[in-house]
This record gives structure tokens, C-alpha cells and sequence, in this order.
């Protein structure tokens, strides 16, 4: 450059120049054009194209002011507006409240969907497209390879398939719900499309995203139902069937839980009207079955990698009411807060509905056109999951004489093939072949075939039903829209104007004419799902003469109950949240609103209550060091709230688990069990629960290599053991070692930016509180609270995080604190939140 | 006089360009500089400060109607950086200005037919 320059202006140099000859200088430009190529080749490659290896975006687009990331600064200003939609009939007003709460008031139902549509797509487009994309297969082509697993994985489990048929067979409102709900969500697409509008992680993911479909929309609830009840516990159940040997396993993991549990509908039952599966209480299976376990290690091993949400790994959900008589307002009380992922943006987004139909509040899913959990003029509902078994196991039989063929009521029959194209960012199309038997997609094809028979798969009309409750005015009306939900299986909690509560565990609830589907079976035809339990037998309770009904995820029913639903090792909660909820509710004395709240954040370990006298007990006589001695003096005085403030409440998680491994790690080594501990440690814990309750002589406290042992053996053990392991991280002096230094929770970015997560924040509770946080730090909890006094006529509600997933926005974790801190905030109805200070108004023109 | 007069036209070029949504406006504009100017010395500075000032404009712009601090703390976070919002808007600027830079170096190194070499 500096001889390029000498030569370009060799008269302007005073000082005697060497002056370069002809040929150097030619030699030179040619450095210098050389140099200026390459440079402006590698500027302009990085500005229009991602580097793919560094992760970086192509910078030009990404970083410019005018169009790029920075737009998400005029994206995050909210102002009055006048907005014209295509599509709309007539005028509709949209009012945001200060903290970005949507009121949606139409003229026609056509158009109150089509603005929630727009709406939702204006502040959650970029979560909807990531959420469609992941039912659909089709995260690989925006960030690559990294999520091909999990786009297989969707194709193969049949998301896409199933939200097609469900397109096929919907009824004509359905249909004309979601065609309005996607026209609306389009009309955003072009608008922020046209106007650089798009959010910030499109342009930094370098995509746009295509049209909105109905099909997407039914994508996002199979999304819900898979997160929330497909489960690998057959595979886990046959693992430890192998490993730990039948008895252990009947014994460990039974049907019918071993504690102490309250079921919300205590009967009496009707008699079985379907023929019930064997009621056999026993784990000793019958040779086909046994031979049907197959390949359960591969399939359990690749299911145990996918990414995180894709299987359910045990839900966690509260919902209860009380009946006027119970109520200190007179009206009746509901509340409900449905324990999720903890994500920014958050699964929820708060809104009301008002058209001539529907006049609805509440939560809705971003990508769904219907309030999922709130109230309208005369019902409030909330759920909570149900946990019964919706998915099963079937190991194909073949053989090699009928290649592509499996064996099925005595004939051999073709497997149905579809294939999928599935793009990749940066790398070749994979294409995908996935066989579908009677029984389902066939999800491991490694020497054996097991296919999977999921509730999930099968076709369902549960718009219809959402929009039916939504408009329901009655127990009547309730319960009636919900003879057509299939999946995922809820608890609905109802409360209404007129007094009445109610409880029901709406869904499909399968049952196999035969066998232990606990396990994976044979697929030959004599095991398959028969049929569901008839709708006026499922669980259910109206108007209780105790005037409370609650669900935790506990089962639901006594062990009166005729029909099979699940085991109680993993598909129901063990009962703990249930048990204090209904513990609560159940005192002397009426309940206000407040109660409800204070009952949300309730943080008292019901199990602790339990077992930590009894730890006390075997610690007494026990030679105690100084810090064990003062460790066990802070759980004398405890009582048993899991606050941050506590060092009991440290004392007590960090022992539970100590205790666990005590007893159980022995066992696990010396039988080389294959099942992550953790996996089953709801079931374990129940065990426990109940021998050191009843049953402390329980041979499972002698495991192989520790000799005979009670468990009062084992306490003292695992105390002697974990004190000065605790003393280790947290200094010597036991009452330094409060829970908030060693607990909390984040709220995670869905993008999995970790520098947009809210916190991790030193937090209270546990897992087995009814303010539930399990987890070091917790990801996953309370996702919405919401209480209801139709005496008072007052509804309240909070999530964490905020209605924008702009992280530049003011809503974007405004929401945050108020949920953390208990609070509840007003739901106002489009007329209060209309007179209400801050509140902006969005004219949308046809 | 003519230099600073092609200078600011240049820039002003530029700038049109990335608020139309050209926002490699200043690459080209650049080169085009950088060939009439041809002398490195003078077309790389003025090259790097059209680019500059056409990303740099519509930047003060946003952050005087909107404020763009949590954009900018935000940006920095996807970028791994908690907590240093200084850093997308240097990346910004910087990117800017390369373009600017690169396309004057490009155009001044460029061998030009002899009725370009008259404009020089």
C-alpha cells in the first residue's frame, strides 16, 4: 500500500526519492490489487454469508441499523396504532394493557380469531415458527445438524402426520377458526416482512419464516402432547425387570402406589363395563412377554438422548376449588397454576376474547387460536396433567421370509412406509423412511422392530372441545365439550357463578385386552389397545359433599378402581403437593382468595414433615460430631418450609437424596441396572417413604455388600456421610447453610442464549412442594397462577417472563418479579382495562 | 475542493443506500470513489468514512427516537458478551466502515482504461 501510494503521487515528495523502476512498480500494483481483491473478497464473504464453523450469521444483514438486528429497538416501542388487516369483516379494537395484556374486542367470531392471530404473531412469531418447526421436523434447516436427532425423532414419533389427519377431519367451525387464526397470523408475516419487522432471530438466523399454515397450528398441540405424555417407562420397566430381577422390580415398582395418597374421586366405582387388562399385581410375565423386552436397551438409550422436553419425564401441576360453603366470600373458589418448562418467552400469553360468541380470559398458547386455561362471564377451569399411561410398546414379530412384513392376528401384513425429506443448514438433505404398523411408527428398527402406540397419534378434534369450553356456561356444557379430548389426558378443575365445582380427568385412558403394558409387548395382535375407559367412568367429581376437590398429578383413585391406568412408579406423581394441598384445604375454617395464593407459594415439604422425626428418632443415642450434633438440633427446631432462609431445609433435600443413594446405589452397582437412577427416583422415593414409615425391616435396606441393616441404619449412614460433604462446599457452621444458597431458578431463553435467561435467583420450595421447584437450579415450575373468587367476582393471574419475545422489549421479563415474589395480577376485562391508566388502543381496519 | 464535494456525495450516496435496505451501499460507492480518486492515501480514509457514516447515521438515529441500550445489551448477549453493549455497536460500525474501506481500496487499486485515469 505505502509503495502504491509513493507511486500514485511521486511530485508531492520534497525529500530525494529513490524513485522505483517501471518493472517494481508493476510488480507492486500487482501486490497491491492482489491484496485489495483478497481483503474485499473475505469482507464481503462474512458481510453477505454465515460462517457456519464460527456460528456467526452473515454479518451485513445481521448487524445493519436500517433492517438488521437493531429493528428489534422500534420493535420493542409500542404505540397507538391503526392497523389494516387483510381478511377482516369488520372493525376491531385491540386494547394493551401497560404490561402488554391483549383485550381482542370483535363484531364477528371470524374476526376476534383472525386479530388473535395477529396478535399472537406480533409479539411471539419467531417462538411460534420454532415450535411448528420442531412438531414438523424442520428445525434442522435454520440451525443444522445439531437438531437432526430430534427432526427424526418428530417425523419418526408422527406430529406432522397425525396434525394432517386432524386438518382432513375437522369439523366446519374448527376449520373456520383456524383458517382466520392463519390469516391473521400471515397478515403479520407480510407486515413485518415489508417492514423490516421481523424479530431480531430471524435476522441473525439468517431466515424468514414461510406462510402459516392450520396445519402448523395443530403442530404446536401435538408439541403440548408429546412434552406432557410420551413416555419411555415401558422401556425403563423392562430394563429393570432384566437387571434388578421380578420380585425386586413388582416390589419397587408397583401398580397401585406403596404410600400414602389422596385421590380426589374416592368412589365408589361403577363395575368395569369394558373388559379390564389381567389385574395382575405381580411382575412375573408370561413368556412373550418376556421375549417382547427385545432391544428395550437401544431404543431406551436413544430416547434418553434426545433433547430435553421431547419425552415427559413426570409433570407437576396444582388445581383445586372450594365450594361456597368453604369459601369466606360466599362464591365459589378456583385456582390453578400448571407447573411447565420456565421459559422467556413463556409458553402463555394473556388475553381476552369478546365477540358475539365467545367472551373469554385467560391464557393461550401462541400458535393456537383459544384461551386453554381461564374463564369466561359464568365458568373458570384450570388443568392440571393427568399422568395415566397413553403410551405403549409393541416389539414387532418378523422373520426372514417376509422381508418388510410383521406378523399380526394371525396374518403377515405390509408395514405402511412414508418418507421425509429433512434439510439441513449447511449440510445435504437426510431423507427419512418411516414404517407404521397397526400399532404405530415403528421408532427402533436395530435387529428387533418395536413400534409405539401413542394416544398422541390418534386423530383428535381438540379445538373443537377448547372452544366449546370456552364458551360452556355450565357443569353441563363443561363436561360435555370435554367427551371429545383424547390427549394429552387433564385434570380440569371447574369452578362457577352459580356455586358448582367440579374435578375430571378428561382423555383417552387405553386398555389392552391383554397382557402388561407397563412393558413392552408382543405386537402379534392379542395385546393391542382395545378400547378407552367409557367417559362416565373416568375419574371425575361434582360438587363433593367436603366442598374442596384438588389435583396434583397424583392418580386419581382409590385402589378400588376397576381399570388399569398406569403404575404408580412413574406415571403419577407421588402424591407429596397432592397430599399438603389437600391437607390445607381440608383445616377448619373457611378459604378467601388470599388463602388460594398463599397456597400456590406454599413451600412446606409434606414428606419432610414425615420422615424427618423419624430421622431424629434414629439420630437420638447416635454418636454425633460437633457440626452433626448442631445440624441436627436445626431440624429439631424446623417446620419443614423449604424458605431460602432455612438451613434445615438444606439439611433435610441434601439428606433425602443421601438416603436414596444409601439404600438404593448398592442395588443399582451390584445388579448393574442400566436405568438412570434419577429417571425413577420418584418411584424410589416412595419406597422409601413408606418402609422407613412402615416397614423399616425392609430387605431392601440390606443390600448386596452392606450387610444386614434397618432403616434406622441407613439414616445414620447417610447423615454421617453427607454432613461433612456439605461441610466441604458450604463451611462448618450447619446454620450458614440456607437453601437460597444452594437452590434456585432460572427462567431460560427459548433460543438457549443463556445471557437472556432470567436469573438463576436464589429460590424457595422443592419438588415436592406445591410451589414447585425441583432442580439445582429449577427450570421448571408454576407457568401461570391464576385464582378465581366468583363470590367476590375477582380473577387474578401472573407468569414469568412477559407477552413480547423481544429481549429489547419492556414485556419482555416485566412479568418476572411479581411472579417470583407471589403476586398475582388483575384480569381485567376489556371495559376495566379500557379506563385503566397506560393502556394503548390498536384500531384494526379490514 | 472537488475531492471533498465527490467525498460527500459518496457518502451521502451511501447513506441513501442502507436506508432504502442497501446496506452494502457503501462497498460499492466506495470502489467507485477509490477509482476516481485512485491515491490510497486519500481514498482509504475517505472510503472507511463514507461506510462509517452511512451505518453510523441511521444507528444515532434509533437511538435518539427509541434508545437503543437494551437492544444493545440484548445484542451483545446473543453474541456471548453478557453485560457489553458497547461491543454490537463497535461490531456495527466496524462492519461499516470495512465495507467502506475495502470497496475504496479495491477501486483505487483497480488498473483503469485511460479515460478513467483522465477523471483521476
Amino acid at each position: 500500500v505505502t509503495l502504491g501510494a509513493r507511486a500514485a503521487a511521486p511530485a508531492q515528495s520534497n525529500a530525494p526519492v529513490r524513485r522505483p523502476t517501471q518493472r517494481a512498480l508493476s510488480k507492486w500494483r500487482f501486490v497491491n490489487l492482489f491484496s485489495a481483491l483478497i481483503v474485499s473478497a473475505a469482507v464481503l464473504y462474512v458481510s453477505f454469508f454465515p460462517l457456519r464453523l464460527a456460528g456467526l450469521p452473515a454479518l451485513g444483514p445481521a448487524f445493519n441499523p436500517v433492517t438488521g438486528a437493531w429493528t428489534m429497538a422500534a420493535d420493542a416501542q409500542e404505540t397507538d396504532r391503526t392497523i389494516r388487516l387483510a381478511g377482516l369483516q369488520q372493525p376491531v379494537s385491540v386494547l394493551l394493557e401497560k404490561d402488554g395484556t391483549a383485550h381482542v374486542s370483535s363484531q364477528t367470531d371470524h374476526d376476534l380469531f383472525l386479530t388473535t392471530g395477529y396478535v399472537h404473531a406480533r409479539f411471539r412469531l419467531f417462538q411460534m415458527d420454532l415450535m411448528r418447526r420442531q412438531g414438523a421436523g424442520r428445525l434442522s434447516e435454520v440451525v443444522g445438524k445439531a437438531a437432526l436427532e430430534s427432526d427424526r425423532f418428530e417425523l419418526e414419533l408422527g406430529l406432522l402426520r397425525t396434525a394432517q389427519l386432524e386438518w382432513t377431519q375437522a369439523s366446519p367451525d374448527e376449520r373456520d377458526v383456524l383458517l382466520a387464526y392463519t390469516q391473521g397470523v400471515n397478515d403479520r408475516i407480510d407486515e413485518a416482512t415489508s417492514a423490516h419487522q421481523l424479530d431480531a432471530m430471524f435476522t441473525l438466523l439468517g431466515y424468514k419464516p414461510e406462510r402459516w399454515t392450520p396445519i402448523d397450528s395443530l403442530l404446536i398441540k401435538g408439541d403440548m402432547t408429546q412434552t406432557l405424555n410420551f413416555t419411555d417407562t415401558p422401556l425403563a420397566m423392562a430394563l429393570l425387570n432384566r437387571s434388578l430381577g421380578t420380585d425386586l422390580t413388582t416390589e419397587w415398582f408397583p401398580i397401585l402406589p406403596p404410600n400414602t395418597q389422596s385421590p380426589y374421586d374416592p368412589g365408589p366405582y361403577s363395575p368395569a363395563s369394558v373388559a379390564p387388562i389381567e389385574q395382575v399385581q405381580s411382575m412375573q410375565s408370561a413368556d412373550a412377554a418376556q421375549s417382547a423386552i427385545g432391544d428395550a436397551q437401544q431404543l431406551y438409550d436413544r430416547l434418553a438422548q434426545l433433547p430435553t422436553g421431547l419425552i415427559a419425564r413426570g409433570g407437576a401441576s396444582n388445581n383445586w376449588a372450594v365450594a361456597p360453603g368453604k369459601s369466606a366470600s360466599g362464591g365459589a373458589l378456583l385456582a390453578g397454576d400448571p407447573h411447565l418448562h420456565l421459559t422467556l418467552p413463556a409458553i402463555w400469553f394473556q388475553l381476552t376474547m369478546d365477540s358475539p360468541r365467545y367472551h373469554v380470559a385467560g391464557v393461550s398458547i401462541p400458535g393456537t387460536p383459544v384461551v386453554l386455561i381461564g374463564h369466561n362471564e359464568h365458568i373458570a377451569w384450570s388443568l392440571t396433567d393427568a399422568q395415566n399411561q397413553q403410551t405403549f410398546f409393541y416389539v414387532e414379530k418378523e422373520d426372514a421370509s417376509h422381508p418388510g412384513m410383521y406378523f399380526w392376528k394371525g396374518q403377515w401384513k405390509e408395514y405402511t412406509t412414508l418418507s421425509y425429506d429433512i434439510p439441513v443448514l449447511g449440510g445435504t438433505t437426510q431423507h427419512l423412511k418411516v414404517r407404521w404398523s397397526v400399532h404405530g411408527p415403528a421408532i427402533s428398527e436395530r435387529g428387533q422392530t418395536t413400534s409405539v402406540w401413542w394416544a398422541g397419534n390418534l386423530p383428535s378434534q381438540d379445538l373443537d372441545v377448547l372452544l366449546g369450553i370456552d364458551r360452556a356456561s355450565s357443569w353441563h356444557e363443561f363436561r360435555d365439550a370435554l367427551r371429545g379430548w383424547l390427549s394429552p389426558t387433564h385434570n380440569f378443575v371447574y369452578a362457577d357463578d352459580e356455586g358448582n365445582i367440579g374435578l375430571i380427568s378428561a382423555g383417552y385412558f387405553p386398555q389392552v385386552a391383554k397382557g402388561q403394558p407397563w412393558l413392552p409387548m408382543p405386537g402379534t395382535g392379542e395385546y393391542d389397545v382395545a378400547g378407552t375407559i367409557p367417559f362416565d367412568q373416568i375419574p371425575q367429581e361434582y360438587n363433593p359433599r367436603a366442598g374442596i376437590i384438588w389435583s396434583a398429578n397424583q392418580r386419581q383413585v382409590t385402589t378400588d378402581y376397576p381399570y388399569y391406568i398406569g403404575t404408580a412408579s412413574n406415571f403419577f406423581d407421588p402424591g407429596y403437593r397432592a397430599n399438603e394441598i389437600h391437607r390445607v384445604l381440608s383445616a377448619p375454617g373457611k378459604l378467601s382468595a388470599a388463602d388460594m395464593r398463599a397456597l400456590q407459594t406454599d413451600t412446606r415439604d409434606y414428606l419432610a414433615a414425615e420422615i424427618v422425626p423419624v430421622l431424629l428418632k434414629s439420630l437420638s443415642g447416635a454418636k454425633l460430631s460437633a457440626t452433626e450434633a448442631s445440624a441436627a438440633s436445626l431440624l429439631r427446631s424446623w417446620d419443614y418450609y423449604m424458605d431460602t432462609d432455612s438451613a434445615a431445609a438444606t439439611i433435610w433435600a441434601y439428606f433425602y437424596g443421601w438416603y436414596v443413594a444409601e439404600v438404593f446405589n448398592p442395588w443399582w452397582k451390584s445388579r448393574a441396572v442400566k436405568v438412570d437412577i434419577g429417571e425413577v427416583s420418584d418411584a424410589l422415593e416412595q419406597d422409601l417413604e413408606a418402609w422407613t414409615l412402615h416397614d423399616p425391616g425392609n430387605r431392601a435396606f440390606s443390600a448386596p455388600g452392606v450387610g444386614s441393616r434397618t432403616a434406622a441404619d441407613a439414616q445414620r449412614a447417610a447423615f454421617h456421610k453427607m454432613i461433612p460433604q456439605i461441610a466441604k462446599t458450604l463451611g462448618s457452621d450447619p446454620s450458614s447453610w440456607t437453601w437460597g444458597r444452594v437452590h434456585g431458578r432460572v427462567l431460560e431463553n427459548l433460543a438457549d442464549i443463556s445471557g437472556l435467561n432470567y436469573g438463576p435467583l436464589a429460590e424457595r420450595g422443592d419438588g415436592r412442594t406445591p410451589l414447585a421447584a425441583g432442580g439445582y437450579p429449577s427450570t421448571h415450575g408454576p407457568s401461570w397462577r391464576m385464582v378465581v373468587d366468583w363470590g367476590s367476582h375477582t380473577f387474578a393471574g401472573v407468569y414469568p417472563g412477559g407477552q413480547s419475545e423481544n429481549p429489547a422489549s419492556a414485556w419482555y421479563t416485566d412479568r418476572a418479579d411479581a411472579w417470583w415474589g407471589g403476586e398475582l395480577r388483575p384480569m381485567l376485562s376489556a371495559e376495566e382495562a379500557g379506563s385503566a391508566g397506560g393502556t394503548l388502543r390498536w384500531s384494526m381496519r379490514p | 475542493v472537488r475531492l471533498y464535494v465527490a467525498v460527500l456525495l459518496a457518502a451521502l450516496l451511501a447513506l441513501a443506500g442502507v436506508l432504502l435496505g442497501w446496506w452494502w451501499a457503501a462497498f460499492p460507492v466506495a470502489l467507485l470513489l477509490g477509482a476516481v480518486v485512485g491515491r490510497v492515501r486519500v481514498a482509504l480514509p475517505a472510503g472507511a468514512g463514507l461506510g462509517l457514516l452511512a451505518w453510523l447515521v441511521p444507528l444515532a438515529v434509533a437511538q435518539s427516537r427509541y434508545g437503543l441500550g437494551p437492544t444493545a445489551t440484548s445484542l451483545a448477549a446473543i453474541m456471548g458478551f453478557d453485560r457489553q453493549a458497547g461491543l454490537p455497536v463497535v461490531a456495527t460500525l466496524v462492519i461499516g466502515a470495512l465495507l467502506g474501506l475495502t470497496g475504496a481500496w479495491l477501486g483505487s487499486a483497480l488498473p483503469l482504461p485511460a479515460l478513467a485515469r483522465r477523471a483521476r
